[in-house]
C-alpha cells in the first residue's frame, strides 16, 4: 500500500460520514463519534523539521488505519509549541478545554514535556511523549496517564557505554556534549555505565548548546588522540560537528560514538553526508531494523526520504495509541480500563517490541547498535550491528 | 607548541567569520546611521544561494559572487521600499521594521529553502588539511581567513581613501549640503544599503562551508554581528575589525580553557569592555541626532 498525501487527506475528511453511516446501528453513541487525538509539536522555532516529521509520521499511520481506531474515525488536532514550554502549556489547555481530545500525543522537547506534565495528569488525559527522552519522566515526575513510547537519556548512554566498553576501549576516551539538560543526562548516564564496567573516561569536554565553531575542541581532539569520542548533539549542532570533525580530518583516526540523535537518519545525515560514515549510535531505531521494513517504504514513497527518530516516533505513538483503543474498543473514556490495556499487552510497533514498565509508563525497548556504513545509493545509512533486546530503564527507584 | 598555533587559527579563522558578519552590519549602522535587523536574513540567504549553486554543478568559485549579487539585488530593492523612507527616522521605527521583516524573510526562506538543515558540496580542493607542526588544520579556513582579509582591505580602502567614500561619509554627515553640490543622496545611500546586504550575503556564502544553513541561523548571526558592532564602537571600521578578533579569541580560548563556561566568559569580556569603553573600543566622534 502506498498512501499519498492526497487520498490520506481525503480518508480524513471522508470518514467521519462514512463511519456515521457504518455504526448506524452501533449500542454506544460515543463510538461513532469522532475520536479526537491532539499532535502537540513543534511547527516553528528550532525543531521545526522535527516537528513536521514527527506529524508526517502520525498522518502516515492514520492514513494506514484507514482513518479509524477502535472502529471509531480519528480526528487529528495539530497545535505548534514553537518548542516553548510556555507555548506547549497553553496550547495543551487549549487541547483539553476548547477543543475536548480524548488522547494527546506528541512533544519533541523535554522542557515542553515537564511543563505539561501536571496540567495532563490533572486533566486525566491519557498523553503519549512521543520524543522528549529526560529521565525524569521516567522516574520521579512518572504520572498515572503519562505513556513514553520512546526511549529514556539513560536507556541511550547505557548501552552506548556497554557497547564502548566491549568492543571498542576501555580507556583513553573522552566525551564531549552539549551543555544542556539532555547533553547531561546522556553523557552522565554513559560515563556512569562505564565506569561501572570497570573502564576509566579522560578528559570531558562541555560546549553551549547553538555552538558555531567547535574547532577549539577538535583541536583539543586532535592533540588528546583519544581511544574514542563519546558526543552528544543534536540538529544543527550535530551537522556542524561531523562536518568540522571530517574538515579537520579526524574521522578517520578517532572512532565517534553517541545516542541516536548525533546520527538521525532524516535530520541530521542528508546534511551531513559523508562526514557521518563510519560512526556508531544506540538508538531505539533504525532504517535497518526488520521491525521497520514496511514502514520504511511507506514513509520514503510518502516524503521521499528515509525516516528519522522524530517521523518514526510520531508513526510509533499512532501505534500505540491505536493498540490502546482497539483493546478497549474505541473508548478510552474510562481511564483505568484504557491503562491496564496498554499495560498489559505487548505491542509490535515499527521500532521493535514495546511493553510498558507498570512502574512508570516507561517503554521497555529494543536498542540497537547503528553503524553509519554506505547505503546502496551511496549515503551513510544507519546499519544494525547489534541489538540489546528489552532495556528496561531504573525507573523510580534508580 | 602546535597545539596552541593551531588554536590561534582557529581563533584567527573565527574572528574573520565575525567580522565578515559584522562588516555589513557596521556599515549601514555607522556610515547610514540605520538599524538593519534584516542582516542575519541577507547572511542566511547568502548561504541557501551558496549552497544551491553548489549543488547545481556550476563552477564553485562563482558562488560567493553569486551570493554577494543576489543578496545585494535583494538589498537595492529593500532600499527602494521600505527601507529608504526610515532612513531619517529614529531607531526604534528602524528597529521595528527591520525585525518585523527579518522575520518574514525567515518564514519566507523556510517555504522555499525547507526547514532541514542544508550544507555545501564543496570541492575537493577546499576539503583537505595541511599539517603544522603535526596538527591538522583545514585548507578551507586559510581560505577563509584570506578572503576575509582581502576582503577587509577592499572596503577599508573603498571607504576611507576614495572620494566615493568621502561622498557616502559626507552624505550622512550632512545631507543636504551634499546635495547643493548636486549629488544625489538617495541613490549614494541606495548603493551602500545594497553593498552591505551583499556582504551579508557573501559572508554568508563563505560562513555555510562552517556553519551550514537552516532555519534560525539569521538570528544567531544578527547576535554575533550586534555584538561585534558594538563591541567595537559605531563608526568606525578599525573597531569592527577589532570587536570581531576581540570576540573570536575570547569565544576560541574560553572554549579551549574552560570549555564549561565559555558563553558566561564570553558574555563577561563584553560586558567588561563595554564597561570600560562604553562606546566602543574605537570610539568615534559620533554626533547623535
Amino acid at each position: 500500500m502506498r498512501p499519498n498525501l492526497l487520498t490520506r487527506r481525503g480518508v480524513l475528511l471522508g470518514t467521519a460520514g462514512v463511519a456515521l453511516a457504518a455504526h448506524c446501528g452501533a449500542p454506544a453513541v460515543a463510538r461513532s463519534e469522532p475520536l479526537r487525538i491532539g499532535l502537540l509539536t513543534s511547527l516553528s522555532g528550532p525543531f521545526t523539521s522535527l516537528g513536521e516529521s514527527m506529524r508526517a509520521g502520525l498522518e502516515l499511520l492514520i492514513a494506514d488505519a484507514g482513518g479509524q481506531m477502535g472502529g471509531r474515525p480519528v480526528e487529528l488536532l495539530v497545535e505548534d509549541d514553537g518548542g516553548k514550554p510556555e507555548e506547549g502549556l497553553r496550547k495543551v489547555r487549549k487541547l483539553i478545554a476548547q477543543d475536548g481530545i480524548d488522547v494527546l500525543g506528541g512533544v519533541i522537547s523535554a522542557g515542553v514535556a515537564l511543563a505539561i506534565r501536571d496540567v495532563v495528569t490533572e486533566a486525566g488525559l491519557p498523553t503519549f511523549i512521543s520524543n522528549a527522552s529526560a529521565n525524569a519522566l521516567a522516574r520521579e515526575a512518572a504520572s498515572p496517564l503519562v505513556f513514553r513510547p520512546t526511549k529514556t537519556s539513560w536507556m541511550l548512554g547505557h548501552t552506548g557505554a556497554l557497547w564502548t566498553f566491549q568492543n571498542i576501549a576501555k580507556d583513553g576516551g573522552l566525551t564531549v556534549g552539549a551543555d544542556y539538560a539532555a547533553g547531561r543526562e546522556y553523557i552522565g548516564d554513559f560515563v556512569q555505565t562505564f565506569q561501572e564496567q570497570g573502564g576509566s573516561v579522560g578528559t570531558q569536554l562541555w560546549t553551549p548548546l547553538g555552538t558555531t565553531d567547535f574547532s577549539p575542541i577538535l583541536t583539543t581532539i586532535a592533540a588528546e588522540q583519544p581511544s574514542f569520542v563519546y558526543a552528544f548533539f543534536a540538529g544543527a549542532d550535530a551537522v556542524r560537528f561531523l562536518q568540522q570533525m571530517q574538515e579537520y580530518q579526524l574521522q578517520d583516526l578517532v572512532k565517534l560514538i553517541g545516542p541516536g540523535a548525533l546520527f538521525d537518519q532524516e535530520d541530521v545525515v542528508p546534511a551531513a553526508g559523508s562526514a557521518a560514515l563510519g560512526g556508531i549510535n544506540t538508538f531505539q531505531q533504525s532504517p535497518t531494523a526488520p521491525a521497520a521494513h514496511g514502514f520504511v517504504e511507506a514513509y520514503r514513497a510518502a516524503r521521499g526520504r528515509l525516516p528519522g527518530e522524530a517521523s518514526t516516533a510520531g508513526y510509533v505513538t499512532g501505534q500505540v495509541i491505536r493498540a490502546g483503543l482497539e483493546a478497549v474498543a474505541g473508548d478510552p473514556s474510562d481511564r483505568e480500563r484504557f491503562r491496564q490495556a496498554l499495560l498489559e499487552q505487548p505491542i509490535e510497533t515499527v521500532i521493535g517490541p514495546m511493553r510498558f514498565d507498570p512502574r512508570n509508563n516507561q517503554a521497555v525497548l529494543d536498542i540497537y547498535v547503528n553503524e553509519l556504513v554506505a547505503g546502496p545509493d551511496g549515503q551513510p545509512l544507519n546499519t544494525v550491528v547489534h541489538t540489546y533486546a528489552g532495556v528496561q530503564d531504573p525507573g523510580p527507584a534508580g | 607548541m602546535g597545539f596552541y598555533l593551531i588554536q590561534t587559527l582557529n581563533a584567527v579563522a573565527f574572528s574573520v567569520l565575525l567580522m565578515l558578519c559584522g562588516l555589513g552590519l557596521s556599515l549601514v549602522l555607522s556610515l547610514m546611521n540605520f538599524v538593519n535587523l534584516t542582516h542575519g536574513a541577507s547572511y542566511l540567504f547568502g548561504s541557501y544561494v551558496a549552497v544551491v549553486w553548489l549543488g547545481s554543478g556550476a563552477p564553485w568559485w562563482l558562488a560567493v559572487p553569486a551570493a554577494f549579487l543576489a543578496a545585494a539585488l535583494a538589498g537595492l530593492l529593500l532600499d527602494r521600499f521600505p527601507f529608504a523612507r526610515f532612513y531619517g527616522r529614529n531607531h526604534l521605527a528602524q528597529v521595528l521594521l527591520t525585525y518585523g521583516l527579518s522575520v518574514m524573510f525567515a518564514d519566507l526562506m523556510r517555504l522555499g529553502f525547507g526547514a532541514e538543515i542544508r550544507s555545501p558540496a564543496l570541492p575537493d580542493l577546499l576539503r583537505g588539511v595541511v599539517f603544522v607542526l603535526g596538527m591538522p588544520f583545514p585548507i578551507y579556513r586559510l581560505v577563509l581567513i584570506l578572503a576575509g582579509g582581502v576582503l577587509a582591505l577592499v572596503l577599508w580602502y573603498l571607504f576611507d581613501r576614495t572620494i566615493w567614500g568621502a561622498v557616502v561619509r559626507a552624505s550622512v554627515a550632512d545631507r543636504r549640503m551634499v546635495e547643493t553640490l548636486g549629488l544625489d543622496t538617495s541613490r549614494v545611500f541606495a548603493v551602500v544599503m545594497a553593498i552591505a546586504a551583499g556582504l551579508g550575503g557573501l559572508s554568508g556564502a563563505l560562513g555555510v562551508g562552517m556553519l551550514s544553513a537552516y532555519p534560525g541561523l539569521d538570528e544567531e548571526i544578527l547576535l554575533h554581528a550586534l555584538f561585534v558592532v558594538v563591541l567595537g564602537g559605531l563608526g568606525t571600521f578599525r573597531g569592527t575589525v577589532a570587536g570581531a578578533f576581540i570576540l573570536g579569541f575570547a569565544m576560541t580560548f574560553a572554549r579551549v580553557w574552560l570549555p564549561e563556561f565559555a558563553g558566561f566568559l564570553t558574555l563577561l569580556a563584553i560586558a567588561l569592555l563595554l564597561v570600560l569603553r562604553p562606546d566602543g573600543l574605537v570610539a568615534p566622534r559620533l554626533r547623535q541626532v
